[in-house]
Formats: structure tokens, sequence, C-alpha cells
């Protein structure tokens, strides 16, 4: 009875464990998207490890030998150098925790190492663990666990971007669960009913059905919206006292109003185009000129078009001088969205299509419009080619440019173009000053600045992203508080650094050159531009060259070509500048590298994996007849153990003299004996037990022992020097053994 | 068990028990061990293997009162009790003790008369205590019962139910002695001295003390824990119908104290309560009446529990 009892609690005991940890994990899944802790599969693999250890019911010794074992080889793996079993981290391992238990009695947290604070989270989880399985086993009360993870989930999902749509459904799921078994196991106990009846079966069957029906039902029925809009961006506005329309978070792709900056967005994979186009370029949409603090306007009062035909130049000009370098090249356009203006390229000349379509050009804007022709209702626009000259900029001419008194730049040119707020903070000027108080030329001024942004302060991050209060100034925040942001940062602050040393500057809209998608037979190369490509960046502005598009977001990189024949490298740009001179399709393919290495963590299971395999592949032979040897081994010492084990257990007490030591002595020797062949009956008593022993053996020594042991087991005493007189009668029973 | 020697008082007590009574020394020490417990003894056995003699030789072995009771089915509750009768001399009521007023009482036969009068004897066992006319008579101590049952007649006998089956501490059988032991019976009947010829080995006194003593015996949780793990198994036993109540585990436990005591032990072993279980448990159960029809006994349904319960072998751990 009591073996199906055992049985059946352990198989209780799975679930409810299982369930536990399903609980547990969800609290980790968030933090990989959340926060910037990386690798978080070792620690869902540590959740797992301890979950079947504590399902198989490990001795707490191995189970904890395991689990450090564990510890040290992921953060050995993630953290230290050289070989696992050279050892020779195990010191350097040390020094760091030392230097960082000092910090940690300084209260200096962030001084605390990346592996200090690994150490730390497998601690924790631990200690969760351990909790856990104490609320489980001991209490039989989960409800307070399940009530908090709930609490996480569902705040998360409304706060940030991350989408507890399943979690609230698997945490919903394992929370009843456990609840109810625990109910159960409750009942059962209070009312001593024995498991395994027909009530613990009655019970679960409902149980299964109950949540079987509620979640088919949970899914089925129709939802409504809900009542209350996203409270978001409600708190946010609030909180930052900006107002009553404050951005919240929007959905990125293109938008002309940009008076607002700021706040998170979250990605949108939409097409919007399709392209063939011989080099890899940014699309230009149209450019701000006005920086007001808080966005970006445009200066013209009024739309300033200009019609031209398919057979006409755009009416723009982007360079400043004819003798520039060019490429003529063409790319194709296919709109997939209805937009009212076109997508080209820097440098473009005309405009074709084959449909019945006009187009007129905003200059101030630098936007292109198109129309039908004939005004009539006609199919959209869904294919377009553009003509245009890919320039190669003459660094030499452009290094020319050291201050405004240039012939060409015209006051009123340079008025727009280096505008800024009055109530711009003094601190972003002077970090102009200081970034480029090195450089002489303006273009080296720009260089500084863009590098400037490929600091590590800098991070580059579409969800937490703040938006500027009424207070404050947006490019002023971003470069010194949040230093966290997306293009529209990047580039609004390089434009205003610029501004704010004379150089004049534009902000620019537009699209990146999208995902590359294949090469077209005719050699063009094929891309796919979605809203998630929608970007935007500078251009700085050169007498003797024209507008220069200047890339300085991070991890974004414009394929512009530059002419470095008489520019010797100047000590402080950056050096990296032949990287610009790529060949197109190898830029391509480091980009495509870039995204999936961002999502390939350096510690993977997979390599992990790998290495296994390939050991085994080589050595599996081998292991094969190691493990066979030793099988065979182990095999025989089992078989023989009755001849070796009592001295082992001779052995063990040689050296025990307390009297302590003798109720353990005894239950080995029960044990021994029973192993040897005098089975114990659990119904038959010790002292009719030690008879037979003593019959068997003609000896009185179990007799005198037992006598002993009930004496300290039902009186709960033990006679001084019980074990000194008896160790010698007790050697000899397991001596006899032996014989 | 042989391993422990007796209590030598105790020893002597059975010693005289034997020198009138031949062979019976299981039923002797079981007696006693009622007896050193406080409590009762019930008897099921035809008439003639000397339940009497046993009794008596006990009684005069502790020094105490013995009276017997023949119970007959006209006898009155105050029979038993005893009565207040009108002195004319003294011109008021004096109570006349009834036999219950004495120290070890042989209840011979108490299935044959009323349950009015069963019931008399029977609150005397619990409380220790008679009231007669509205005064409460205190019972000497120690106060022992021994009752003793025919199982053969059952024409015009009214057996005890089992709520007062459940006072008694102890329910045995004497049985037939065997061929040796009853041609020595019959030796001895020539050439032994008269049973009033048997000395006292201790007083009613030093009895008290011993009574007293046995409740100092330890009973270690493990075994208390055993004791209790029995009594649920015959709750739930498929062929019991009622199982044993915990006044039954009391009583378990009381009788393994005296059993103890008598083997010198100040502790209470798992042989003990194997060795007493069956005559402390049986007369508790009622079986089931298709486990009746199959010819299971009380005595089997608790042997086959005691082989299913674990005999405690470590120490708890709470």
């Amino acid at each position: 009875m009591t073996n199906q009892q055992s049985q059946s609690f352990s198989f209780m005991a799975m679930i409810l464990n299982l369930c536990g940890y399903f609980l547990l994990m969800e609290w980790l899944y968030p933090i990989d998207m959340l926060t910037d802790t990386s690798n978080i599969s070792v620690f869902i693999y540590y959740l797992a490890i301890s979950l079947l250890m504590s399902i198989f019911r490990m001795r707490n010794v191995l189970r904890w030998s395991i689990k450090i074992v564990y510890i040290l080889y992921v953060l050995h793996y993630l953290y230290f150098r050289g070989s696992f079993f050279q050892f020779t981290w195990i010191d350097d391992f040390s020094k760091d925790i030392f230097i960082n238990l000092t910090s940690v009695f300084q209260s200096d947290w962030s001084g605390l190492t990346e592996s200090f604070r690994s150490l730390l989270f497998f601690v924790l989880l631990s200690l969760m663990t351990y909790l856990i399985s104490y609320w489980l086993v001991n209490r039989k009360q989960i409800f307070l666990f399940f009530f908090m993870t709930l609490l996480y989930i569902t705040v998360l999902d409304t706060f940030t971007p991350y989408n507890a749509d399943q979690a609230i459904v698997r945490t919903m799921i394992a929370g009843f669960v456990v609840m109810s078994l625990l109910t159960l196991n409750r009942i059962l106990e209070r009312e001593g009913i024995r498991k395994y009846s027909g009530v613990s079966r009655r019970w679960i069957t409902s149980l299964v059905v109950m949540l079987g029906f509620s979640i088919i039902i949970g899914f089925g029925l129709p939802k409504a919206e809900p009542i209350w809009p996203d409270p978001v961006p409600y708190i946010t506005s609030y909180s930052e006292d900006s107002g009553n329309d404050g951005p919240g978070i929007s959905k990125v792709g293109y938008g002309t109003d940009d008076s607002r900056l700021g706040g998170p967005f979250i990605g949108d994979n939409t097409r919007v185009y399709f392209t063939h186009t011989e080099s890899r370029h940014y699309w230009k949409v149209e450019t701000k000129d006005i920086y007001t603090g808080k966005g970006w306007e445009t200066s013209a009062e009024k739309e300033q078009r200009i019609p031209f035909g398919t057979v006409d130049p755009i009416p723009a000009s982007s360079f400043a001088s004819p003798e520039m370098e060019f490429t003529e090249r063409t790319s194709v356009v296919y709109p997939l969205v209805d937009y009212p203006h076109l997508i080209y390229p820097l440098g473009s000349q005309y405009v074709q299509t084959n449909q019945d379509y006009t187009f007129e050009y905003d200059s101030k804007l630098e936007k292109i419009y198109s129309f039908p022709s004939s005004g009539a209702a006609l199919p959209n626009l869904d294919e377009y080619t553009v003509q245009y000259n890919s320039p190669r900029y003459s660094v030499k001419a452009m290094m020319q440019t050291v201050n405004h008194n240039h012939p060409s730049l015209d006051r009123e040119f340079l008025e727009v173009y280096t505008q800024l707020p009055e109530n711009l903070p003094q601190r972003v000027k002077d970090l102009a000053l200081e970034i480029t108080k090195e450089e002489a030329t303006w273009f080296d001024k720009a260089r500084a600045i863009e590098d400037y942004f490929d600091r590590p302060e800098y991070k580059y991050d579409q969800t937490n992203v703040a938006i500027p209060g009424e207070e404050d100034d947006y490019v002023d925040q971003f470069l010194f508080e949040t230093m966290t942001g997306y293009c529209d940062n990047f580039s609004t602050s390089m434009v205003v650094l610029l501004r704010s040393l004379g150089i004049p500057a534009k902000w620019v809209k537009g699209y990146t050159e999208g995902e590359f998608r294949g090469t077209a037979e005719s050699g063009k190369r094929l891309y796919e531009i979605t809203n998630n490509n929608a970007h935007s960046w500078v251009e700085v502005y050169f007498p003797e060259v024209g507008w220069v598009p200047f890339e300085p977001t991070k991890g974004f990189s414009n394929n512009v070509q530059f002419n470095f024949d008489n520019y010797s490298t100047n000590q402080n740009s950056s050096a990296n500048t032949p990287e610009q001179e790529n060949n197109p399709e190898e830029e391509t393919l480091q980009a495509e590298q870039q995204t999936t290495s961002s999502s390939n963590s350096p510690y993977s299971f997979q390599v992990l994996w790998d290495s296994i395999i390939l050991f085994l592949s080589e050595a599996w032979k081998k292991i094969l007849a190691a493990s066979l040897i030793l099988g065979m081994v182990l095999l025989g010492l089992y078989k023989i153990r009755l001849k070796w084990l009592p001295y082992f257990i001779l052995f063990r007490f040689k050296r025990r003299r307390q009297d302590d030591d003798f109720p353990a002595a005894y239950l080995v020797l029960l044990t021994h004996l029973n192993r040897y062949g005098l089975r114990r009956e659990d119904n038959q008593t010790l002292r009719d037990y030690a008879a037979d022993v003593d019959e068997y053996f003609s000896s009185k020594e179990m007799g005198v022992l037992t006598s002993h042991y009930e004496r300290y087991l039902y009186k709960g005493h033990l006679e001084k020097g019980s074990w000194d007189e008896t160790k010698e009668l007790w050697e000899n029973l397991i001596k006899k053994t032996i014989a | 068990m042989s391993r422990d020697s007796m209590n030598p008082t105790i020893e002597r007590i059975l010693k005289n028990i034997e020198n009138v009574m031949i062979g019976k020394r299981k039923v002797a020490e079981l007696s006693l061990v009622a007896l050193l417990a406080e409590g009762h003894v019930l008897l099921e056995d035809v008439p003639g293997v000397g339940k009497t003699m046993m009794v008596r030789a006990l009684a005069k072995s502790v020094s105490a009162q013995f009276r017997r009771i023949q119970f007959t089915p006209d006898l009155l509750p105050s029979d038993v009790t005893g009565v207040s009768i009108y002195n004319p001399k003294e011109m008021e009521f004096q109570f006349k003790p009834g036999p219950i007023m004495g120290n070890i009482i042989l209840a011979d036969e108490i299935n044959r008369t009323s349950p009015k009068t069963q019931s008399a004897l029977l609150e005397g066992m619990e409380e220790s205590s008679v009231t007669i006319d509205g005064v409460t008579h205190i019972l000497d101590k120690p106060f022992f019962v021994m009752a003793t049952q025919n199982p053969i007649e059952y024409e015009g006998t009214y057996p005890l139910p089992e709520a007062q089956l459940d006072r008694f501490l102890l329910k045995m059988k004497m049985g037939y002695p065997s061929v040796e032991e009853e041609i020595e019976v019959l030796n001895s009947t020539q050439r032994m001295a008269p049973i009033d010829d048997l000395e006292p080995v201790i007083d009613l006194e030093e009895l008290r003390d011993i009574q007293q003593e046995i409740k100092l015996v330890t009973v270690n949780d493990s075994i208390k824990r055993y004791i209790v793990e029995i009594a649920n198994q015959s709750r739930t036993h498929e062929s019991v119908y009622l199982g044993v109540s915990p006044r039954g585990s009391i009583a378990l436990m009381k009788a393994a104290q005296a059993y103890a005591y008598i083997y010198r032990r100040d502790y209470v072993l798992p042989d003990d309560i194997q060795y007493l279980a069956p005559n402390v448990f049986a007369h508790r159960l009622i079986l089931r009446s298709d486990a009746k029809f199959d010819g299971i006994t009380a005595d089997e349904v608790i042997s086959e529990i005691l082989t299913r319960v674990s005999v405690p072998v470590q120490r708890l751990v709470k």
C-alpha cells in the first residue's frame, strides 16, 4: 500500500513541479526581450535541469554538484577564455568574485561585472526553485506566486512591447492545474483518503475536462474590443507632462508629420516598395529644414510645386558643380502602396513611367508627387523608372571649405540651413565645439560628428525611447540624457550639432535600400522595402560639391562614394573610410551577416551540441569500448558485492567510536543482512528477526545488538558505551557474512 | 520473547497460581496484565476448565477480597450492588453491600442475566462506583472483574452488546488442557493442598504501587503510531463492519505497558503489541455478515492486519 501511495505521490509531484517551473519560466521569457540580457536560454536550460532533477528526486548532493558544474561551465563559456578543464580560469573567476564582493560591500552596484551578475542571477534562480518546491511540497499553496506571475505578465503586456497573448494562456493553464492539484492534495491529506482512490481520479478527470472546456471556449468566443483605451499613452503623457497630443507608441513607417519626434515604435513588416537597382542606395522622399526643438517642420509657407513630365529633367539641383564625377544609372520602382509621393535616389534626373501620369516637384521639401495626367481616376502608379547620376564626391573639393566666407554661399540660404531654435541648450553647442575642436574643415567636422555617434554610450533602440517633455529639447535629451534612440534621434542630433557650428545641413527622410532579395536576369539587384526600412539621415552642404549625405545612425551605412585621391587621413578622422568604397554586393552580404549575427548569440547550445557531436563521431568506438568495459566491471563488482562490501562497511565504521554511530551501524547491518539473504519481513519485529539471525549463524550477537537498539529506538535512550561494548559483536556479524 | 526475564514478584504470583492451576500460564499472565493495567477480563469458555480456581488463586496471591456472582436470569441489580434494609432496632435504613463490593469479582455466566443487571455490573466496572438509592458508593481499589461467558448456549441468554464488550480490556479463552496437563491435573487433585493454603505474595498496597509504576513505562511515538496504524487498518478492513475505537487503542497501550512491566522492561516493544493485539482488539470488532458467513473470525482479521502493518525499526523523522 505504501508503495502505491509513494508512486502516486511522485506522479502528482511531477505534474506539480512541471507546472511550477512553467510559471517560473514565464518570468524569464520577457527578460530577453525587454532588457539587454542575452543568452537567456542558459538560464532556461538551468531551470529545466533543476526541474528534471527534482522530478527524479535525485539526492541533494548530486543535484547540487550538477547545478554547480553547470553554472561554472556556463560562466566559463560566456566570460572566460581557454579550456574549461584547464582550471586556470578558476583563478581569474575567484579574483573576479572577490573584487565584486568588495564592490557589493561598497554598494557600488554599477561596478559589478557581467559574470558576477550572471552568477547572482543563477543564485536567485536556485532560490526561486527552492521556494517553489517549498510552496508546492510543504505549504501546498501557490496562489500568491501564480497571482504575481499573472500580474507581472499583464503589466509587461500593457506597458512594454512584450506580447503576452500566449504567455497568459500558458500561465492560466499551469496555474489552474497547480492550484487544483494542490487543493486535491490538501483535501486528501486532511481527510486521510488514500491516494489513487476514485476520488483523485474523478477530481483529475473533471479538472482536465473543465480546463479543456474553458480553454476552447476562451479561444472560440468572439472578443470585445477593450472598453478602455490603451492606458500607456495617457500615462506617458501625464508622466512626461507633455500635454494632450503626445505621440505614444507609433508604428514604424512613413509619415509626413515630424513636428513631434520621439517615443517608442513597433516594427511593421508591410511591404511598400519593390525595386530593381544597379547599386545600393538610400531612397529619398523629402527633406525638412526647420528644427523646432521637438521635431521638424518646413520653412515653406506654401507649396512651391513645379510640374514636369516624363521627358523633362527633374527641376532639382543637388550638386553644385557640374564637373563632378557621375555614373549614370537607372532604378525601377514598383510601389505596392498608393502614396502620392515617389521615392528617388540622390541625384535623380528623370522619372519615366508607361502609365499616364505627370509629376510635380516641391523644391522646398524636395518631394516628387505623381498625378494621373488627365485628372481622371486611374489605376495606381505601379511602376516607374528613375534615371540618376550616382555621384562620386571629391574629398579634395570638400576639404576646401573651412568657413562661411565662400562666394557661393548665399546669406538667405545659410540662414535657412543653419536655423536653430532660440532655446537650444548651450551644452549642445558646447558639445559640437568639443567634438570638432581639432578639425579644421567642414568635411572633417562633419565626419567627426558622424563618428561621435559610434561611441558605446549611444545605443540604437526602437522601444526604450523617450518623448521630450514640455521643457526638454529633443536633441539635448538624446545627446545628454537618454543616449538611446533610433534614426530620428541620431540624424536630428547631427543636423543640430552641425548647424550650431554654422555648417548648413538638412534632415532627409526616406527609406534605406531595403532587403536584398536576389538578382534579376538584367543583372539588377532586387530589393524589397518594408515600413521597417523607413529611415532618416543627414545631408550637409559643401559649396564646392553640393549636398552630401551622411549617416550618423548606429548600425546603418549609406553607400556614398568618396574620392579619397588627395586626402591624407587626418589623425582624428576615422580610419575606416575605405569601408565606404566597398563593393555594394559585399555590403549587402555584410548587412545580412549583421542581421544574422545579431540574433546569433556568442554562446549557444548549437555550438556546444555540434562540438559534442563531433567529439562523439570521432571517439564513439573508444567510448563504446570504455563504457562496455566499465559496465562489465561494475556488473562484476555488483555480482561479487558480498565479497567486498563487508570490508567496506567494516572500514566505514572502523574509526567511529561515538555512541551516536551505533544506530547507523545497526541499520547498515540490517540492510547488509537483507542483502546477504536473511530477509526481514516488514511486519517482523527486530527481536524476532534477531532470533532468526542468531539461529542461522548459531550466534548470540544479533540478540544482544538488537536489545541495545530496541532500547535506543523504543525507550529513546542509549546507554553510554553501547557502541564500544557491541562493536565487536557487530564486526563479528558482518564478518560472518563473508564466510 | 523468552530472553526477557520476568519481574520476580510477578514470577512468584504466577508460581502461586500454578500451584493450583496447571498449564494455564498464558491465561494467568494475561489476567495479571489486565489486573495490573486496571482493566477487566472477559473469559469465554465452557464450564469446568478452572476459571474460578484461577481467579481465586489470583485474589489470594495479591491479598485481595474475592467475590463471586453467579448470574441467573432472575438476578436483580440490587443482588449485585447491595441494598438498603430498614433496621427496626436502629429505626433507620442500613446499607447491605452486595457482592460487587470486593476487589476481585468473578462474574460467572454474565450473559445469562437480564441487561438491567448486566449494566449494574458494567457501570461499576466503568465508573469504579455504584449508586444505590441516590447514594454513591466508591468501590475499593483495586477493582478487577473477570466475567465469563458460555459460548455454547444461546437459548435464554442475553449476549453483551458491542458497547459493553468495549469495556473489557482483554478477552481470552481458556481452552482444554493438553493430555499431559490433564493427567497432571488428575494427579494433583489427589495430593494438592487446598486453595485455602495458598500464601499471599503481595498485599493490596504493593499491588496499587505496581499499578502506578506501570503508568511510567515508556511508549515511544513510533510504537504509538504502530498501535494507531493497526487500529486504523481495522477500521478500513474489508471484512470489518465496525473497527476498533480509540478506547481500544488506549486499551492496547495500557495492556502493553503492563506486559512490558511483567517482563522487567520500562519500554514497550512492537513484540508486546503483536502479542496482545488479538486479545485486546478481537472482541471490539464487528465483522460484516458476509465475512462471518465465510467463516472469518475476528482473530484472523487481527492477525492479517498485523502482517500488513510494518514494524517501526527506525526513528520517526519529523
